[in-house]
């Protein structure tokens, strides 16, 4: 499945070849879709994003490859949301997150958000700025994976 | 859309139990909008920082039409026979993610059941649609104030809500509770020209296109009016509320010369006390009532004893009022200040046989 999908975005966007580089990465955007089949069963269709208004449902998906000789360190991946695009969430890939524009950082579930009065309230989903992934372990040659996040139209 | 596919998993799970609790979004992002987002890697080779890399991808957001009409209130409009500048009031709302124009149609249904129930039976004249000026004047309130529309609204902002009020003239003579039906029909149409109607909009079909895409979002309004054609519709209507006035008269003898007032009867020189009821089985109060009624020529009017405003009970006149009215041979005349839907008044006076 994994290879198979991989292949799909690759056609999918054949302007974003690899780059020669030490270390290859590839973002891809599509708009995430219900459609209901005659047994009335839900399948979740990503489309490429021709059709998107406000509110659509967006699946941002990061490949990332090491296509260099040596292994790679001390890798991280950040991506800040666009102005337009609230986020939703993460799927399991469990990122580091900012509420304050990449001032800090954290589990969602660990942040805070000042309020006008001083108090704090716990993050929501929609005040994330800036999402990051940091791996704990060097990725090896041609070592390769995906990451996922998912996000609103604003 | 080129191709798609499917992605199974824990990702494809954790989407389906989120879709429900998409958020909605009355307008959002404006139209034309292009979403950039940029990934970095920030790495190290053996223990030495590499170069950043970076990948970006871009859409743009298309259009979404998306409108609605709604009546303000849920009562009918009443109205009175022949009156002029009946207000029905309606709300159009620009839930688009573009500032538009939208052409407006004020119909009339022909027979059916209107809004609010009734049979649609006549229709109303000079129709005119008014934009509630938010300014000045009494506001959410039809008045001298507010624009009158030429066929359309201009330039509504993106999110926005406007009350217009749908304006007519009634017909005279129509029987109480008539009732005639009103539509309004909202269209989008291409905004960007202050004072001047855009052009019609169309949806974009076929292959999409990577760049600004029309996609009507309105749902379905009246009958006829179909979800995603970029027009809204809701109904409203008048009903006439008018007075409807009954006259009966009734008289009983006082008493005669001979008899008196035991068992009189009606040889000249008796008295004879007349009563003119008048009962209102309308939906509206009936007001200077003017009642006329001529004396007979076999009978005196007794000055002085007209009574104005009295009751009646059960259908029967009692014969009760305070003194008021005028006698102008050989009329004798008074006027009731109102009726109300419902009740009934009268006119009392006596006369003397000759």
């Amino acid at each position: 499945m994994r290879t198979a999908l991989f292949l799909l975005l690759a056609m999918l966007a054949p302007g974003q070849a690899f780059a020669a580089n030490q270390v290859a990465l590839d973002n891809a955007v599509f708009v995430e879709r219900v459609s209901t089949d005659a047994q009335g069963k839900q399948r979740i269709i990503l489309e490429e994003p021709k059709v998107v208004v406000p509110g659509d449902r967006l699946v941002f998906v990061l490949n990332y490859r090491n296509a260099g000789a040596q292994p790679a360190d001390k890798f991280v991946i950040t991506n800040p949301l666009p102005a337009a695009v609230r986020f939703a969430d993460a799927g399991d890939t469990r990122p580091m997150v900012s509420v304050d524009g990449g001032k800090q950082w954290g589990l969602l579930a660990d942040l805070s958000v000042p309020m006008t009065d001083g108090t704090h309230r716990a993050a929501q989903p929609a005040d994330v700025t800036h999402v990051r992934w940091a791996f704990q372990k060097p990725i090896p040659v041609g070592g390769s994976g995906k990451l996922i996040f998912r996000g609103v139209v604003k | 859309m080129t191709s798609k596919l499917t992605y199974m998993g824990a990702i494809g799970l954790a989407a389906l139990s989120s879709v429900a609790a998409t958020p909605a979004f009355a307008a959002g992002t404006t139209a034309g909008t292009t979403i950039t987002n940029t990934a970095t890697v920030d790495y190290q080779v053996g223990g030495v920082a590499q170069g950043q890399q970076s990948a970006s991808n871009n859409f743009t957001v298309d259009r979404k039409i998306n409108l609605l009409v709604e009546e303000v209130g849920t009562v009918t409009t009443s109205v009175v026979p022949g009156q002029t500048n009946a207000v029905t009031t309606f709300q159009l709302t620009n839930s688009s993610n573009e500032v538009l124009d939208f052409a407006l149609v004020a119909s009339q249904i022909t027979g059916g059941t209107a809004a609010h129930g009734g049979t649609d039976t006549f229709n109303a004249n000079n129709f005119r649609i008014y934009r509630d000026n938010t300014v000045t004047g009494t506001i959410g309130s039809w008045d001298a104030g507010d624009t009158l529309l030429t066929g359309y609204v201009d330039e509504l902002t993106v999110d926005t809500a406007i009350r217009l009020f749908v304006v007519a003239d009634i017909p005279a003579a129509l029987a109480n509770n008539a009732v005639a039906g009103v539509t309004l029909r909202a269209t989008a149409r291409e905004g960007g020209l202050a004072g001047t109607q855009g052009t019609a909009i169309t949806e974009t079909t076929g292959a999409n296109t990577a760049g600004k895409d029309t996609v009507f979002a309105d749902i379905a309004g009246v009958a006829g009016d179909v979800a995603r054609d970029g027009s809204h519709s809701d109904n409203d209507d008048y009903t006439v509320q008018t007075a409807t006035l009954t006259v009966t008269k009734s008289s009983r003898v006082i008493s005669d010369p001979f008899n008196n007032t035991t068992n009189p009867k009606l040889i000249p020189g008796a008295v004879v006390e007349y009563c003119i009821a008048v009962a209102n089985t309308g939906g509206a109060a009936a007001t200077s009532v003017v009642i006329n009624d001529p004396v007979p020529g076999q009978l005196t009017f007794n000055a002085g004893t007209i009574l104005l405003g009295g009751t009646v009970t059960s259908g029967t006149c009692d014969f009760n009022g305070t003194a008021g009215g005028s006698y102008a041979a050989p009329n004798v005349s008074g006027t009731i200040a109102s009726i109300a839907a419902g009740a009934a008044s009268t006119l009392v006076f006596r006369a003397t046989v000759n």
